[in-house]
């Protein structure tokens, strides 16, 4: 398998706190790798870097065979790396549908004016794209709240939709940040359901930070463990849940939510 | 003038469609793109300066000078974009009515540019009094005897600016709404609550948000420009930050929301403001012209008020796509 | 040249210390209200006139009148405080800064309703000059510069020693921890706004005497020197303020000197506020004593 998404020696340090001190991981196209750690790892804000929502101090970040550390985030999104957030961030006074047609790729009604100019071409792609949200909308079973606003949905309707929303990018990885926290038990099993389907059948790439032990046994290929900022190990699921090293850093922090919660 | 003569009735349709064109360009910059642009006032100014200078100084033809105009208020609106992007929403507002404010001190103390505090009477400096609107009235005189087999008469000029000024209106507004109901619309809708989740599906919204700024700049121009045509005249004391807040209660008068609430706040806002003067019973009668002029002024920042605190969506908005709370 | 420069730096001084007083209250206010209030210049306003009802049409001394303005426009300030600001505060940034350019309006109209549009004067001789050798100072500088004696030290005193005012600065620095460590926070709120209320009313005197002439424009025309030393000192922090106006002052007397490549003319001394504000903004919204906030 090829690397798809490739880490180098990643730093960010806010007022001489360091949150990423050297963070350096690879990620294989195809597979689905978990992203764990103690509390204040530096896991989200190695997202953000990697995903153009922070810049880094130092380091580089490839992906696809290109390097994006300098890019924003939207261009990154656009590049076919899509980032979902740790509280679901929908768009409350839209419907789930607007929502789901907002996230489209190449739209030509973007450009300004399109819609005077251009008004048949604008109609079309948008019948296209409302026909891949619905579809989108299916695979993520929250086709009977199409045209509900976003804003009633629960917190884990909201994780979903926001999955979909990615889809709707048609990215070639998407990172989770942890997308079981606060979602009923039901709708989690989905989602683990949608992950596992994603990878199966669209080749989706997919890289979770996560808690929840459980979900990340069953479902990752590869797990990388962060502590203090950097990477402190990475194999199969067991090996990492073996290690005395990741031991070490779970039960030295004390935190509350160590292996096999 | 009195409450019946029909002469006063079209001067008021006429600033009150040109109220609606300026009250449009911010609807763009904030009820669409959320940009609180306190400094509205500056682009009028700019294009208005700029077209006068071309025409007097240079004997610039007036199509030219009007775009050269609407080309000074785009290049503001890039300038104005450095701070618009990088200030929140009060900050933001500060800066602008900053920014606005030094465009009005620059044209009141450069009179060697501008005419100084005179105005556009003063760009051929002292002892010639400068004019430029001549081609504009021809050209309205034009339309006037166009349209004259029409009315059975000539129209006056302040008929023909007025029935000018408000097809005019419509279209831009007509344009504004298939804008607003684009995809474009939906992205700067995205932008206005949640500018994170409209990055991380890939929208560039520094490019949305300057095409909404120099959107606005550019209607904010047009309504500088002919308001300068209408009046004949201006100077630095015709741009005061109470312009700007005049378009805003304009908005919230109609619904900050709904574009086509436009005319009706730009109507109301027009009456209300030009018919102060015919307030003849007591106790208003006690207030001579002069002070007139201050009871608007206090009857706006009392509409302000007022409707910002009980009825933020306005006369016909929506409240529950209302988004003030940032 | 040196004479200029030394009138100058007293003007500027002066200036500035008009400015200091005022930007404390405003600062406090803003940094506690999260608020930009666009009327606060009204406020100075309201506080010449007031001074200038009780001096001129009912009599009194100009101490007299001035203690009047400063309780009138703290009790000014809480009122409004409690009628509008407070209820309509969940609103949001733009809808308040809305609200308070339309009471800043209403404000100003109302005055020019009431007192009329015509330039007044508090009872101060102006044609008297004080010459110091190198410098001149006029009636008004020197009521300016008595007043700043008496109330910048009183000023100072209570923010540094009593309760409330350390209780204010806590309050501007850190609402939750000044909160957490059981501070009442919405009474200090109340409390802010009248002092900013008082010092604004005192700043419009102080304005009203060092100019000589005043008509109902005049906090408006200041409404933006003020927010600049707000900025410029850090929001929220009041010796910041104090230092700032100082700063604010004597720079935009100070530029008009010819020592610095002929100065800059008078009548440009605004813009040079303007841009100052416009560039903190930008780029050091934090000012000299503010915390770096993600903005």
């Amino acid at each position: 398998m090829s690397v798809l998404l490739e880490v180098r020696d990643l730093h960010k340090s806010f007022g001489g706190v360091a949150a990423v001190a050297g963070a350096t991981f690879d990620v294989a196209e195809g597979s689905i790798t978990a992203l764990i750690g103690p509390n204040g790892a530096g896991k989200t804000t190695a997202f953000n870097l990697v995903t153009g929502f922070l810049a880094p101090d130092r380091g580089t970040v490839t992906f696809a065979d290109r390097r994006i550390e300098r890019w924003r985030g939207d261009a990154v999104a656009r590049a076919g790396l899509v980032r979902a957030f740790q509280t679901a961030r929908v768009l409350t006074r839209m419907s789930v549908i607007d929502n789901m047609l907002l996230a489209g790729k190449d739209q030509p009604g973007e450009v300004l004016g399109a819609a005077w100019f251009v008004p048949r071409r604008v109609a079309r792609r948008e019948a296209e794209l409302r026909r891949q949200a619905r579809e989108l909308l299916d695979l993520v079973r929250l086709s009977p709240l199409a045209d509900a606003m976003a804003g009633t949905l629960s917190g884990g309707q909201r994780k979903l939709l926001e999955l979909g929303r990615a889809l709707m990018v048609e990215p070639r990885m998407i990172l989770l940040d942890e997308p079981m926290a606060g979602v009923a038990p039901v709708l989690a099993e989905q989602l683990v359901e949608h992950i596992l389907r994603l990878r199966a059948e669209r080749g989706l790439t997919l890289l979770i930070i996560e808690h929840d032990m459980d979900m990340i046994m069953s479902v990752s290929d590869r797990v990388i463990v962060m502590d203090e900022g950097r990477v402190i190990a990475e194999g199969s699921p067991n090996e990492v849940q073996q290690s005395e090293r990741v031991i070490e850093a779970y039960l030295g922090r004390l935190s509350p939510d160590g292996l096999g919660t | 003038m009195g409450l019946l003569n029909p002469a006063f009735w079209t001067f008021v349709a006429v600033i009150a469609g040109i109220y609606a064109i300026m009250a449009l360009g911010l609807y763009v910059q904030f009820s669409l793109a959320g940009l609180p642009n306190f400094g509205h006032v500056a682009f009028m100014a700019v294009a208005s300066y700029t077209m006068a200078i071309l025409i007097v100084r240079y004997g610039v033809p007036l199509p030219l000078a009007g775009a050269a105009g609407i080309g000074a208020s785009i290049i503001l609106a890039l300038i104005m974009g450095v701070p618009a992007l990088r200030l929140r929403a009060d900050y933001l507002a500060i800066a602008t009515v900053a920014g606005g404010e030094i465009i009005r001190y620059l044209a009141l103390n450069l009179p060697d540019l501008t005419g100084g505090p005179i105005g556009s009477i003063g760009l051929l400096g002292p002892g010639d009094i400068a004019t430029y609107n001549q081609e504009w009235q021809a050209f309205l005189d034009m339309l006037g005897r166009l349209a004259a087999p029409i009315f059975g008469r000539m129209p006056s000029r302040d008929l023909v600016m007025a029935l000018l000024i408000w097809g005019l209106a419509i279209v831009l507004i007509w344009l504004g709404w298939l804008l607003e109901r684009s995809p474009w619309g939906r992205v700067l809708e995205a932008i206005r609550e949640d500018e994170t989740a409209a990055v991380a599906v890939g929208k560039n919204i520094v490019a949305f948000k300057m095409q909404a700024l120099i959107l606005g700049a550019i209607l904010a121009g047009m309504a500088g420009l002919l308001l300068a045509w209408e009046i004949g005249v201006f100077s630095p004391d015709d741009y005061q930050p109470t312009l700007t807040f005049y378009a805003y209660l304009i908005l919230i008068l109609g619904g900050m929301n709904r574009i086509w609430a436009i005319p009706v706040g730009s109507i109301l806002f027009s009456l209300m403001y030009t018919g102060t003067r015919f307030l003849n019973f007591y106790p208003l009668s006690l207030f001579d012209s002069g002070s007139r002029a201050f009871l608007r002024l206090f009857l706006v920042g009392l509409l302000l008020v007022l409707f910002m605190a009980f009825k933020p969506e306005g006369l016909l908005g929506d409240r529950r796509r209302l988004l003030l709370e940032k | 040249m040196l004479q200029q420069l030394a009138q100058l730096v007293v003007n500027g001084l002066i200036t500035g210390t008009i400015l200091a007083l005022t930007g404390v209250g405003a600062t406090l206010v803003f940094g506690i209200q999260r608020i930009a209030n666009f009327a606060h210049g009204e406020y100075l306003t309201f506080g010449a006139y007031v001074g200038l009802f009780l001096n001129v049409d009912a009599g009194q001394s100009l101490p007299v009148a001035t203690v009047g303005a400063i309780l009138a426009t703290g009790l000014l300030a809480l009122a409004l405080h409690f009628a509008v600001l407070r209820p309509l505060r969940n609103r949001g940034l733009v809808a308040m800064s809305l609200v308070t350019v339309g009471l800043g309006l209403m404000l100003r109209d109302l005055l020019f309703m009431i007192a009329g549009p015509r330039i007044r004067q508090l009872r101060i001789d102006q044609t008297a000059v004080f010459d110091l050798g190198l410098v001149r100072i006029s009636p008004g500088q020197l009521a300016a510069i008595i007043m700043t004696v008496v109330v910048a030290p009183a000023v100072a005193f209570f923010l540094a020693k009593t309760t409330i005012g350390k209780s204010m600065r806590a309050v501007a620095d850190n609402r939750d921890l000044a909160s957490v460590a059981g501070i009442d926070v919405e009474r200090i709120g109340a409390y802010v706004w009248f002092l900013a209320g008082a010092l604004a009313g005192i700043g419009g005197i102080m304005f009203a005497v060092v100019q000589g002439t005043f008509d109902p424009n005049l906090g408006y025309q200041v409404l933006f020197l003020v927010f600049t030393t707000v900025v410029l000192g850090g929001i929220g922090s009041a010796y910041g303020a104090l230092v700032a106006g100082f700063i604010l002052g004597l720079a935009m007397e100070l530029s008009t000197w010819s020592g610095f490549a002929g100065g800059l003319e008078p009548r440009f001394k605004p813009v040079l506020a303007f841009v100052a504000l416009i560039g903190l903004l930008l780029y050091r919204p934090q000012g000299l004593f503010g915390k770096a906030r993600i903005v």
